[in-house]
């Protein structure tokens, strides 16, 4: 069965090669404190390299290029602490972090073909924090060899230090440094910039929309732990995607209207098919979107910290299973989010700051855009591209999520993978539903009918 | 500052009184030699040639008396040569550099320990208190089978850090003096608290493909001091074989030691003990007269074994759980000073100029004779020594050193920083703390340094070196990428 797959071979703690300059703290940004209840998970899966090295071989690699590193990444060995005002920040004291290796039967390929949701989450170690937290530590790595060749990465960590986009940027950082090869974009550990005062227009209105759906979240988080989710990754090919996007022009009104993004069509796609599969009468479900705001803040792409924004799209006056006006409000809800909302959002955040961090993903379906990463570049073995990539953003307690990144570059410019959290039933459902199909996606991981 | 001022000029009157007493009796033969010297010169000008001529004749030798006298003084110039001790020198020696990949940060340790020793705050506590002392920094390294959670001290591993530090340091040592294996005829290897079958000294003979006729010696057990038993121990052997070349590897091996129970006592070297391990060459051929660094001038060893308490002050046992340790106990320092100072009478009258033995003496005789109450003279070492490398057992170590000696804060730089750098790495440490010297490019020919070590049993042993030519900075080397950093000035307590 799936316990007896993967042998653990150790736990560790991997340091830097350079000691940390004592003394240095980090602060969480408003932003990254919303986010504590959160954590990331992501695997790479690899094909083993011509040649067969020694087992083990790889993995010491591996392990000294994280070690090489996290020389350029303090804040992730560093430890948890809270300041004067009861918040948490990073105290840099080298503290290291956690790495398990592990051996998998079989090959790489065959195991892509059985995976599951739970085998997945088995590559990639996660421990939550605790009740001391300045013992744990907030990433964990884990290396799993595959006996008869490949190899998968896992990364994970505390959505309170990172997003998808920064937990991309250490995985090709570390990649580079394995190859070796210079590490293109060393990582940016400055706060959230303050709205620049020569930016401030007068009267200026500001855009509610993100403080409302914000203020919402806050005080009604919930989570329901009452249906177990599961989740399945679904690839569209380019052709698909192109297909799915002229859909949702297909019948609007003004044909002079941008045609709207991959993410756009692909999150209006699953709005609505979600919708059908909830059963629900009068149009669609609640949704929120989540973008990432570093180009729209002018940040560093190399901006290492939480940066993604979520806010509500609007379902009335919609109606159901209309592929195009779903994909439409989304775009609208799209262009809203530029950089004065979000300062204000900031702003608003930072003086209303309740002791209780929300869970983001508990009342509505999150479809978040990941279309940042380029996890795809990530190279640990000379001209060895990742062959699947997984991202998983836990805990998903309300109605359910979607994750939509970039496929793998074989796939065309606008392949698209996505990774869909729903309650068990509801998931089989949607592998069924019509409208979906009509794109025929293909099923990188399935729902596990024989559960161990 | 008017007060101190006739305190002042008092006592620099006194260092020139010093000066000058030193001055005399250190060069007393060369002050008496020289005036008789000019005086015979001055008669014997005054006499002119014809008068030495006819002093010769009425001496009346002929010529078996002079041959007698000329056979008499080869034969006794043959015996004094050889009975001579054969000179030993230090061609080279290559110290392990442990990779920064097994670095264990105090954090990391810290944390480390909490997780083992969950249900166990209060020796967590006590390692804790231990760290922030130590005078270690955040550089030194344990090996991998130290970094698993738990810690996986197999015997696998055990060897595996055996191989990874004891042939690096061989590879180097190699090739810094080009010594081919084959040329290698004596090899002593010490390592004290692991010792497999086959031993280390085979494990090194197989992987060098060493002669058949080596003459390879493992020391097991016998603590930190070690690393100089294995000297003297090369050096009686290179009496008995000319021409030959002695490589002695000291380490010792973390791995199989990491006390895994919660006994205050034995846990004290889990926090201070890191990896390391050196690579000597010794030779007595006069071919390495030109390169080698140093020569061996003594090697002087104390054993306070036959008393009870330093028999036991260090002493390995089990704990209650059966958790194998060393426990140490909290006399350690007394007798360690007790031990210092056994060593100290017995090479004092080697190595001290006659100024300072004249003043011991005088003082000795004093007390006996005239009045205990004296206090006992304590010679000054620092005439004797240019440097001084005590081994880096633990701060108090060092600090008691210090204090007894009435050595600089320079002279006792090379212990403290390497203990800051590399930890305790027991009997290697005395080569790591020469090697910083020699990186900060402060030895000069003709320099002499003594090498001090404490370990089990109770013992003191020291070699006294004096360096044969002036060394460069080497550009390799354990301290080659951190010299520039170095001093660097550890407090008393750093907060963790």
């Amino acid at each position: 069965m799936a316990e007896n797959e993967i042998m653990y071979v150790c736990k560790r703690t991997v340091v830097s090669t350079k000691p940390v300059q004592p003394g240095k703290h980090h602060p969480l940004s408003v932003l990254d404190r919303h986010m504590e209840k959160n954590h990331l998970r992501v695997v790479c899966y690899y094909k083993g390299p011509r040649g067969q090295e020694e087992a083990g071989e790889i993995t010491k690699r591996l392990r000294e290029s994280l070690s090489e590193v996290l020389t350029h990444f303090p804040i992730m060995t560093g430890r948890l602490i809270q300041n004067d005002k009861g918040h948490w920040m990073i105290k840099c004291n080298d503290a290291g972090v956690r790495m398990v290796e592990a051996r998998a039967k079989g090959n790489v390929e065959d195991w892509l073909g059985s995976v599951d949701r739970g085998r997945e989450l088995m590559l990639v170690h996660w421990e939550d924090m605790y009740y001391k937290p300045y013992f744990w530590s907030t990433f964990y790595v884990q290396v799993t060899e595959f006996e008869e060749g490949g190899l998968a990465i896992g990364l994970s960590c505390i959505h309170l230090l990172a997003d998808p986009t920064c937990a991309t940027m250490f995985i090709k950082a570390w990649a580079d440094t394995t190859l070796p090869r210079k590490m293109l974009a060393p990582p940016f550990f400055d706060p959230l910039p303050p709205r620049r005062p020569g930016n401030t227009i007068p009267n200026h209105k500001p855009y509610t929309a993100l403080i409302d759906h914000y203020n919402f979240s806050l005080h009604n988080s919930n989570p329901s732990t009452v249906a177990k989710h599961t989740t399945i990754t679904l690839s569209f090919s380019d052709h698909m995607v192109q297909a799915c996007m002229d859909m949702t022009q297909s019948s609007t009104a003004t044909p002079n209207k941008p045609s709207p993004s991959p993410f756009e069509a692909l999150a209006g796609l699953f709005w609505v098919c979600i919708s059908k599969v909830k059963s629900l009468r009068n149009g669609l479900l609640n949704m929120s979107i989540c973008l990432d705001a570093r180009k729209v803040l002018g940040l560093h792409k190399a901006f290492f910290g939480n940066c993604m924004i979520y806010n509500k799209v609007h379902s009335d006056g919609l109606e159901e299973h209309k592929l195009s006006q779903a994909a439409r409000a989304i775009g609208e809800v799209v262009a809203k989010m530029d950089s004065e909302g979000i300062m204000d959002l900031i702003e608003w955040l930072e003086q209303n700051e309740s002791p209780i961090s929300p869970l983001m993903n508990s009342c509505d379906l999150i479809c978040s855009n990941l279309e940042v990463v380029d996890i795809h570049s990530s190279e640990f073995i000379e001209k060895l591209r990742p062959i699947q990539v997984s991202y998983y953003v836990e805990s998903v307690f309300g109605i359910g999520q979607v994750l939509i990144f970039p496929a793998p570059p074989g796939e065309g410019p606008l392949g698209r993978v996505a990774m869909v959290t729903l309650p068990e039933d509801e998931v089989i459902k949607l592998c069924e539903d019509e409208l979906l199909l009509q794109f025929s996606p293909t099923i990188l991981m399935g729902v596990n009918r024989t559960h161990a | 500052m008017p007060p101190s001022s006739p305190n002042f000029s008092s006592s620099v009157k006194l260092k020139y009184v010093k000066l000058g007493y030193q001055y005399l009796v250190n060069h007393i033969l060369t002050l008496t030699l020289i005036p008789i010297m000019a005086a015979v010169l001055i008669e014997v000008l005054r006499m002119g040639p014809l008068e030495i001529l006819n002093l010769w004749r009425s001496l009346n030798f002929d010529l078996v008396q002079i041959l007698c006298c000329s056979f008499l003084i080869i034969f006794v110039a043959t015996v004094y040569f050889k009975s001579k001790p054969r000179t030993i020198f230090l061609v080279d020696y290559a110290c392990f550099k442990p990779p920064n990949t097994c670095r264990v940060p105090f954090a990391t340790f810290m944390e480390h320990s909490r997780l083992i020793l969950k249900d166990k705050p209060k020796s967590v506590e006590f390692q804790m208190r231990i760290l922030e002392r130590s005078g270690l920094g955040e550089e030194t390294c344990l090996p991998p089978a130290i970094h698993y959670i738990p810690p996986t001290p197999t015997m696998e591993a055990a060897r595996g850090e055996a191989e990874l530090v004891i042939f690096s340091a061989m590879d180097s040592l190699l090739e810094k003096t080009g010594l081919k294996p084959k040329d290698i005829d004596i090899l002593i290897v010490n390592c004290s608290l692991f010792s497999p079958t086959p031993s280390l000294s085979a494990m090194v003979i197989n992987k060098y493909k060493l002669r058949s006729n080596i003459k390879s010696f493992n020391l097991s057990g016998m603590g930190c001091s070690a690393g100089l038993i294995s000297v003297d121990l090369a050096r009686d052997l290179l009496q008995v074989h000319p021409n030959s070349n002695a490589v002695i590897v000291s380490t010792e091996i973390i791995t199989p030691n990491y006390y895994q129970g919660n006994e205050r006592a034995m846990l004290l070297p889990n926090c201070l003990f890191r990896m390391g391990g050196a690579a000597i060459l010794l030779s007595n051929r006069t071919s390495e007269r030109r390169r080698a660094k140093y020569r061996l001038v003594h090697v002087v060893r104390t054993h306070k074994g036959a008393d009870d308490k330093a028999f036991r002050c260090v002493f390995e046992e089990e704990d209650k759980e059966g958790n194998v340790g060393i426990s140490l106990q909290k006399d350690l320092m007394a007798i360690a000073g007790e031990a210092l100072k056994s060593n100290i009478t017995t090479i004092g009258p080697l190595v001290l100029p006659a100024s300072e033995q004249l003043l011991f003496l005088l003082t000795l005789i004093g007390r006996k004779i005239f009045n205990p109450k004296w206090k006992p003279y304590i010679p000054d070492f620092k005439q004797a020594f240019e440097h001084f490398c005590i081994h880096a057992g633990g701060r108090a170590v060092i600090d008691e050193l210090q204090k007894n000696l009435q050595l600089s804060a320079e002279h006792v730089e090379a212990s403290r920083m390497t203990l800051h750098r590399f930890g305790n790495t027991s009997s290697s440490s005395l080569w790591y703390e020469l090697s910083y010297i020699e990186s900060k490019a402060r030895m000069r020919r003709g320099d002499r340094v003594w090498q001090i070590a404490f370990g089990s049993g109770f013992k003191c042993n020291s070699a006294v070196w004096k360096c044969n030519r002036t060394i460069k900075s080497p550009s390799d080397g354990p301290w080659a990428d951190c010299i520039d950093r170095y001093p660097v000035y550890i407090p008393e307590v750093v907060k963790l």
